[in-house]
Formats: C-alpha cells, sequence, structure tokens
C-alpha cells in the first residue's frame, strides 16, 4: 500500500504516488532553476510539464493504470532529459554557475538524525554519517558510555533533542553529503528501490507516519519508544531477561540453601547469633518457611516471566499463577503475624542500677578485655568441662557478633565524693514491664578490676534461652577529681562523647590516651599549647 | 573534450536548421519533432527541445496554435512565420556552402 498525490500538472489531473511525486517535484524544481535566469523561463517551464502530463496520460492510457508510479518517473524522465543534458545544449550557458553554486551549497555535510536507520532515534546513525564512520563503532561507544555511569544517557537525550532529524529527502541527502540534485535524488531512491526489495519491514517503517509528521520530542519518544520495544528493545529485553533468569534461579537456589541452613542449625541449638537469637525459638520454623515463601514465590515470578520473555513461551496455567499468588499472601500474612508478634516483645522498657565500688589508684587503665570468662552456663552451652580450662585463658573471637548492635557504652564521669565507683545500668525491652525487668535481669557483663586495670567485656552476654530484645548496658566509671586515666585504643568505639585523639601527640604514650579527671570531666592529661 | 565541444557546436547549429527544416514540411507538434530528430538521431532528450522551440519562436520565426487533444491537455503546434521561411531559406545556402566546403576539404586532404 502506498499513498498517492492528486496533482495539476498541465492542466491534468494525475494520481500519482507518494515517492513519485517527489521525485517530479524534484525534477521540476532543477529544471525551473535552470531556466530560471532567461526570462522565458515560464514557457519553457510550462511546455515541458505539459508534455510530462501528456505522457503521464499515455502511460495511464496504455498500460491501464490509475495512478503514476516512481518508474514511470524515472522513464518520463529519462525521456525529457535531466538538467545535465540541458546544460550540452544550452547556448549561453548562465544558469550553470548557479546551478554548481546550488549544488555545492547543498553537497556540505549536515548533522541529521537519521531515523531510518535508527536503533532508538537515530542519533548514532546520524553521527556516522556526519563523522564518516562505522554506525556500529558508534553505537559502541554510546552504549559503553551509558554504562560507564549513564552519562551517555544524558548526552544521547541532548543529542536526540538538539538534532534535528532527517524528515524530507533533501534533509536525508545533506546528511549523507550527497548533492541535492537529480543525480543524488536517483540515487538516493535506487537505494531506497533496494532497500524495499531487501526488507519490506524496513520500508514500511520507514514510510510510518510518525517519522514525517510529528514534530513534537515527547509524542517521538514515546512512538520510538513503542518501536524499539518491538525491535531491538526486544533483543536488549531479552538478554536482561536471561540475566534476570540465571540472578533469580541462584537467589532461588539461595534462598533453599539458607531456610535449609536455618532450620538445621537451630534443631542443632547452636542458633545464638544475632539476628536469629530475636525470633522465639517456638516461631522460628513457621516463620523460616513463611519467609522462605514470601521470597521464593516473587522470585519464581521473575524466573517464570523471564523464561516467558526470553523464550517466548506460553504464560503458565492460570489456576497455578493463582494458587501461588494466595500462597505468597499466606505466606506474607502468616510472616507478619508473627513479626508483629515478636515486635509486642519490644513495647516495653525496663532497667535497672548496680553500683560496684572500686579500689582506689592514683591512675587507673581502662582497656576493653576480650578474654572470656567461663562461667558455669557457659561450660553447659559449649559442652566443655569448665575445669580443664582453669588457669588458661580463651580468647573470643571479637569479629563473632559484630552484626549485632553495639549494647555496651562506657561513660567516664567525676564521682561525687572522692570514691571511685563503676555504675552499671542494665536495660532490655519486654512485652511489658516484668517481662523487660526480667531480660534484663538476664544480662551477664563482663568487668574486673585488677588493681589499677579495670578491663570491660566487649558485649554483653544474653543466659541460654533469651532473646535478643536490645539488652544493652551503659557502664559509668565515677573517678574523683584528679585521677589520672590511661585509655587503651580499642576503648575509643565504646565510649560516648569523648573525642581522646583530639589531644596532642604527648598525651599518647603505648597506644594509651592519657587523660586527667578535672572538676570540669575528662580532660588531656597535657593540655594543648 | 575538445572534440565534444566542437560535435556539440556543430550539431547546435544543424538542430536549429533541423527543426526549421521539419517545421516547414507543415504544423506540427512539438513531440512529432522530437519523434522525428530521434529517428535522424540528432536529439536524445525532449528537455532540450523546448527550449530551442521558444527561442525561435521569441525570434519571430516560429508561431504556434493551441490544439484540443484527444487524449490529454490542448497541444502546441508550430508553424515556420514568414520570418522563418526566409531564414531557412538563408540557411539553406548556408548548408549549401558548408556542405561544399566540407567536400572541398576532405576531397583535399585525401586525395
Amino acid at each position: 500500500m502506498k499513498k498517492t498525490l492528486n496533482i495539476n500538472i498541465g492542466n491534468s489531473i494525475i494520481h500519482i504516488e507518494e515517492d513519485a511525486y517527489e521525485l517530479l517535484t524534484t525534477y521540476l524544481i532543477e529544471v525551473k532553476q535552470h531556466f530560471g535566469k532567461s526570462a522565458d523561463d515560464f514557457e519553457i517551464v510550462s511546455d515541458i510539464e505539459n508534455r510530462i502530463a501528456e505522457m503521464f496520460t499515455e502511460i495511464l492510457h496504455t498500460q491501464q493504470k490509475q495512478v503514476i508510479e516512481l518508474e514511470d518517473v524515472q522513464v518520463v524522465i529519462g525521456l525529457m532529459g535531466s538538467v545535465k543534458d540541458f546544460e550540452e545544449q544550452s547556448e549561453e550557458d548562465p544558469a550553470a554557475d548557479y546551478n554548481n553554486a546550488y549544488s555545492s551549497a547543498f553537497a556540505e555535510r549536515k548533522i541529521y538524525r537519521d531515523t531510518d536507520d535508527a536503533m532508538v532515534a537515530g542519533v548514532c546513525a546520524g553521527l556516522s554519517h556526519y563523522l564518516k564512520m562505522d554506525v556500529s563503532i558508534i553505537r559502541i561507544v554510546a552504549a559503553l558510555s551509558v554504562m560507564l555511569g549513564g552519562s551517555g544517557l544524558i548526552a544521547y537525550l541532548v543529542l536526540w533533542i538538539a538534532i534535528p532529524k532527517a524528515a524530507t529527502r533533501a534533509e536525508r541527502m545533506a546528511m549523507k553529503g550527497e548533492a541535492a540534485n537529480l543525480q543524488g535524488f536517483k540515487r538516493s531512491f535506487e537505494e531506497e528501490l533496494s532497500n524495499l526489495k531487501d526488507n519490506l519491514k524496513n520500508a514500511n517503517e520507514h514510510l510510518r507516519p510518525f517519522v514525517k509528521h510529528s514534530g513534537n520530542f515527547i509524542t517521538e519518544f514515546i512512538t520510538i519508544l513503542g518501536t524499539f520495544l518491538q525491535g531491538s528493545g526486544k533483543i536488549i529485553f531479552k538478554f536482561i531477561a536471561i540475566i534476570l533468569l540465571l540472578i533469580g534461579s541462584v537467589l532461588l537456589l539461595s534462598d533453599f540453601v539458607a531456610l535449609a541452613s536455618i532450620l538445621g542449625i537451630w534443631y542443632s541449638g547452636a542458633i545464638q547469633v544475632f539476628p536469629f537469637n530475636i525470633v522465639n525459638g517456638s516461631y522460628l520454623t513457621i516463620l523460616s518457611v513463611a519467609s522462605f515463601f514470601t521470597i521464593a514465590i516473587p522470585l519464581l515470578g521473575v524466573i517464570l516471566l523471564s523464561i516467558r520473555v526470553a523464550f517466548n513461551s506460553r504464560p503458565i496455567h492460570q489456576m497455578l499463577s493463582y494458587g501461588l499468588l494466595l500462597t505468597w499472601l499466606c505466606a506474607l500474612s502468616v510472616g507478619i503475624f508473627f513479626s508483629a508478634k515478636i515486635g509486642t516483645e519490644f513495647k516495653e522498657e525496663a532497667n535497672f542500677t548496680q553500683t560496684l565500688p572500686l579500689k582506689t589508684y592514683p591512675v587507673y587503665t581502662l582497656e576493653i578485655d576480650k578474654t572470656m570468662f567461663f562461667s558455669k552456663e557457659d561450660s553447659i552451652q559449649y559442652r566443655l568441662n569448665s575445669t580443664d580450662f582453669i588457669g588458661k585463658i580463651i580468647q573470643k573471637d571479637p569479629q563473632r557478633s559484630s552484626a549485632a548492635p553495639r549494647n555496651v557504652t562506657i561513660r567516664i564521669e567525676k564521682s561525687e565524693g572522692n570514691v571511685p565507683v563503676l555504675v552499671q545500668s542494665y536495660s532490655s525491652q519486654g512485652r511489658d514491664f516484668a517481662m523487660a525487668l526480667n531480660h534484663a535481669k538476664n544480662i551477664r557483663y563482663d568487668f574486673v578490676q585488677q588493681d589499677s586495670l579495670l578491663k570491660f567485656g566487649p558485649e554483653v552476654h544474653l543466659k541460654k534461652n533469651e532473646y535478643w530484645r536490645d539488652q544493652h548496658i551503659e557502664v559509668v566509671v565515677k573517678l574523683p577529681v584528679g585521677t589520672k586515666l590511661r585509655i587503651t585504643k580499642n576503648l575509643e568505639r565504646y565510649l560516648n562523647n569523648y573525642s581522646l585523639w583530639d589531644c596532642d601527640e604527648e598525651n599518647f604514650a603505648d597506644d594509651k590516651y592519657q587523660g586527667v579527671m578535672t572538676e570540669e570531666g575528662l580532660k588531656c592529661q597535657i593540655e594543648k599549647k | 573534450m575538445i572534440a565534444e565541444n566542437t560535435q556539440t557546436q556543430m550539431r547546435k547549429g544543424i538542430l536549429e536548421y533541423c527543426v526549421l527544416l521539419i517545421i516547414s514540411r507543415g504544423e506540427i507538434y512539438a513531440s512529432d519533432i522530437i519523434a522525428e530528430l530521434k529517428s535522424a538521431k540528432l536529439l536524445v532528450v525532449e528537455g532540450t527541445l523546448y527550449p530551442l522551440l521558444t527561442r525561435l519562436k521569441n525570434n519571430g520565426l516560429l508561431s504556434y496554435n493551441w490544439v484540443e487533444s484527444t487524449s490529454g491537455p490542448p497541444r502546441k503546434y508550430y508553424t515556420l512565420t514568414p520570418l522563418g521561411t526566409a531564414m531557412l531559406a538563408q540557411l539553406d545556402g548556408t548548408w549549401q556552402e558548408l556542405s561544399f566546403a566540407i567536400e572541398k576539404s576532405k576531397n583535399h586532404t585525401n586525395p
């Protein structure tokens, strides 16, 4: 199917196809330009037009056709002769210079977007014509620049808006650096004809009305997005789908592994690690299964969709998809129910304070001690005979529960009176105050004074079968004015609001900060100069 | 290039002469002139004829009548004016001279 136009040429009404019309118009314009210098141009041109009209009528009559096609125009132009033929015959040749100037002006390469050869909006194709480079090189560079932080995407959009598209044939030829004369046009027609034979679909696309008529960027954007999704975008989507399929499969597999290992570890009774110790033991199985489904079903959905996109397979059975959706909703509800239930266990907070006296020394050394103090409970938990370890120190791996929020805070304050004391404030959350207080009571914290050395435990310990309820401890060291302190570096992260390392370098010895308690609180031992 | 140029010059003059000759035989339509010139292998494309006809007409050598056509738009039928006839007579004389000159030159160069 082709669009036809009605033209009035030499007082005859002729039906003509659009492409044929374009060629004819170009030809007549060229003829007019050629004869433009002479005063008789109107007569000559109308003679030529009349003759063309007559030829068309003859063609329509003899070939029993309704409409003039591109080939007919080419035949007529062949009979009538091109401007080049006229030049040979014309006497004084005044038009030649003019004509050459006209041609050379248009032979200059101009930048346009090539919507005929476009992957998206023809920016790359246009650039390739302008820079005389292969379009695939520019496309690869463009794709790389998009991947490198997306700068290419912005550049592409800017160029898209800035560069006009080659809408008319003359613009398309200026884009390719061809002279906009009849020879050039013939060439572009021949190219198009061969393209037509090669790829009918392409030609249809290029004849699409939006390429010719839409001036608006937004409409063009949307239309091109549409064709992009159908055409070259499809390949990209398939690629993405395959990647998603792989990622989804790996995630689904890890989901299975996670479920199996959580249940396995749980039943081996060794799950004392944050965040699993939040969950009450009786809920853990059902909550794990529910979370498993909550994660697995959307993953399955992504995988199925990816398979559909990548391999054009049919959608899964409707009942199956509804079943999956229902299962997911159930799992999600169960998950939310138990999460909410656990959430209520954080409703109330309780804390209690315990004050320990400290032996008085003029200088204290404060450090975090990572050695483990084996209680009777611990030895049961670890299934060790505690007597085997008497006199031996067990180093606890400080990284073990790094996922848990820090639950020890240390403050250093001036003591009222001249007695050094240690105030330990235990607190916890719970369903109600009694529960919270009970949880706080079940906190075990290691603090030891060895002469002037104060050893703080790095974290609180929960007694066996205790769940994580945001148990934490605040340790306040209250020291009389004038007491000197040696604070090891590893203690700093437990200290609130003391920027120890602001002091001058003289305050550091053996990696210890040297401070002194004053009336205004903790100070650098050696004042800043 | 030089040969081409000379050929073009020769053709131009002779083309004009032939057109006048063809028209002198009676009222004739442009495309019939072209058909004759084509068969005489003097003209290849139609487009070149129209400027020539227009120039001859403007010089007062030709005139034309519009004649209704059965198959399409009205046609211009050309005839010679008295001035054209006189011009043709002059050209006849010139052609005699030229053909004599050529004959003479050929015989002279190729004895």
